[in-house]
């Protein structure tokens, strides 16, 4: 089976986060594989190891961060193979135009299966994934917490609202990657050892006109009031002095 | 004035809340044409709150599938001259939301908190940062569930698609309810969540979830207790699990990290119960409590039942 799996670079989740005119300052970012793409990864190498093919990663991103460190980690889980399209003005708030450039990629890849994660945890638009599928004229599945193959038909569990939703698919198809898909494997040293001679790939890319919404302005949501401890002698004072803040600032009982 | 298409969804009751929500949003940006796919879906999808309402009710289209509903919404689009697509931020919504802006080549913005004429804002960073935009294109946006009042039902002119419903090779074999009767984290208006301070799953089991059904509340958890097998990832809340948006939020045995502060600060009143004063989560608590929740918590759940 071959297999693409997208992996988005996102700031670290203790990054702080400070806005200047308008805008998040980003020059201190540390970036990390979205954590949602990890289990990607997991799933894609687990499918390989029963059946066979090829894992490769594929990755947008700036010109000017290393990001070999990450990606090699994932390969050390056991990808074969990583290209990364490097962009000068790379941007993780541009769903459209960056599921135009990547689905280009892919599409040479000619793969059976293109995996990715729900979402990324910089901008949560849960976009770039449909937006690939239906730029590869392939159908998807998103927010997917259990994933089988048995042939060449994949049965997937969609989380949705009070329950999942059991989907059969042949390929080629695109899937969105929740948490509970795959518990993501700690390499051994010699796997580690080995990626450090697979494949990898820098590619320029250039722009490509998108549709995508441009921000106009960035704030911090304001301050939430909080601090307020409830004093008692005893938990029934507290829990009393609660209940009656419930019901009457509240107003939720 | 420009037309905006709203696609309504059902569920057991009727029309579900949220589409009722972005319906008033809808009403403020233009001529509002309903649109609601599904099979045995008409009755409750007259009374999505739209002067006219499209219906697509078919066999085939009894359960989600994003080639068929992104089409149809596209065909719906064109038919009308369309410039807006709205819909909420559901599990449905916001996996057809790109693929129909994709199809339409059109802007996409999820999870809108705000929605107006105006502009738009998101939260990026998962809540910790607000963009603001004010599209001037043609675009696709979900909106978050409780962001905006419930508008009212009512019935307009009803049509029904006649349009083309393409082939998909996705297949719905079945949908598995879990935990049938409980309360959906994202829907619910209230959260209770419990932490690593429980110590044990027995121990959520004991004190969370009967809680949370006194309240009428959705149970949800820290990632720490998730990682830890407690509870499956559907009740995380935070960076990396469900953002949620309830009238209260109680924390209990949760210390407050950032990424679970991220899922959960959005809401309307916070209240936590942690032993330790210096627990970030008080920071953000409009009714903190210190002390142990072993026992506090059956002392609250008692006297909710005797209320
Ligand atoms: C990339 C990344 C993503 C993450 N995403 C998420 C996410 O989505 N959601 C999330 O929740 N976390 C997330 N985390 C994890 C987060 O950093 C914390 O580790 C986690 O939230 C801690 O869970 P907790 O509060 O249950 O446990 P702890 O931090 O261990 O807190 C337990 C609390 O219980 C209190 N306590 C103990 N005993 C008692 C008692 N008897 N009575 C009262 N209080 C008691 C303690 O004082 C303490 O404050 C993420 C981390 C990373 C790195």
């Amino acid at each position: 089976m071959n297999i693409a799996v997208l992996i988005k670079m996102v700031p670290d989740t203790e990054s702080r986060l400070e806005i200047i005119d308008g805008k998040v300052k980003e020059d201190g970012f540390k970036y990390m594989v979205n954590p949602y793409d990890e289990f990607a990864v997991e799933q894609a190498v687990q499918f390989k190891e029963t059946v066979g093919g090829k894992v490769t990663l594929v990755s947008l991103f700036s010109d000017n961060a290393s990001i070999d460190t990450d990606l090699r980690k994932m390969m050390a889980i056991g990808a074969d193979e990583t290209i990364v399209l490097r962009q000068q003005e790379y941007s993780g708030n541009k769903p459209s135009s960056n599921a135009r450039i990547l689905s280009e990629t892919v599409k040479e890849l000619n793969a059976d299966l293109i995996m990715c994660g729900v979402q990324g945890i910089d901008y949560y638009q849960a976009a770039t994934g449909p937006m690939i599928a239906h730029f590869l004229g392939v159908p998807h599945v998103s927010g997917v917490t259990n994933l089988e193959l048995s042939g060449d038909k994949l049965t997937a569990s969609r989380q949705i609202e009070g329950g999942l939703q059991i989907i059969e698919t042949p390929t080629p198809v695109l899937i969105t990657c929740q948490k509970d898909m795959a518990k993501v494997r700690f390499p051994a040293l010699k796997d580690i050892m080995m990626s450090k001679r697979k494949p990898f790939d820098n590619r320029d890319v250039g722009s490509e006109s998108g549709e995508d919404v441009q921000t106009t302005e960035c704030s911090l949501p304001p301050a939430r009031g909080g601090g307020v401890i409830l004093e008692g002698e005893s938990p029934e004072e507290k829990v009393d002095k609660l209940i009656e803040k419930l019901k009457m600032e509240a107003k939720v009982l | 004035m420009s037309t905006v298409i709203l696609v309504g969804e059902t569920d057991g009751r009727g029309i579900k809340d949220v589409s009722q929500q972005v319906a008033g949003v809808a009403a403020g940006m233009g001529e509002v044409i309903g649109l609601v796919i599904g099979k045995n879906v008409s009755e409750s999808a007259m009374k999505l709150a739209a002067g006219k309402v499209v219906i697509a009710d078919d066999e085939r289209l009894e359960y989600y599938d994003p080639v068929k509903y992104a089409s149809i919404v596209s065909q719906v689009v064109q038919k009308n001259d369309a410039t807006k697509v709205l819909m909420g931020a559901t599990t449905m919504g916001k996996d057809l939301g790109p693929r129909v802006a994709a199809e339409l080549g059109w802007g996409y913005l999820g999870d809108c908190l705000e929605a107006s004429s105006e502009g738009f804002v998101r939260p990026d960073f998962a809540g910790k940062v607000l963009a603001k935009s004010k599209p001037e294109g043609p675009l696709v946006a979900s909106i978050r569930n409780n962001a905006y009042p419930i508008g009212e039902s009512w019935a307009g002119n009803v049509e029904n698609f006649s349009g083309d419903i393409p082939d998909s090779t996705l297949n719905t074999t079945s949908i598995e309810k879990i935990g049938a009767g409980t309360i959906e984290l994202t829907e619910a208006n209230i959260v209770v969540s419990g932490g690593r301070g429980l110590e044990s799953p027995e121990n959520y089991e004991a004190l969370i979830r009967p809680l949370a059904a006194t309240m009428r509340a959705a149970a949800g958890a820290s990632r720490a207790i998730v990682d830890a097998g407690w509870v499956p990832h559907s009740h995380q809340v935070g960076q990396t699990g469900k953002t949620v948006t309830p009238d209260l939020y109680l924390a209990i045995g949760i210390s407050g990290a950032i990424q679970h502060l991220g899922g959960m600060s959005g809401s309307k009143f916070i209240a936590a119960i942690n032993k330790d004063p210096e627990a970030p989560i008080f920071k953000v608590a409009d009714y903190g409590i210190v002390g142990n929740l072993f026992e506090i918590v059956p002392v609250l759940k008692t006297k909710l039942e005797n209320l």
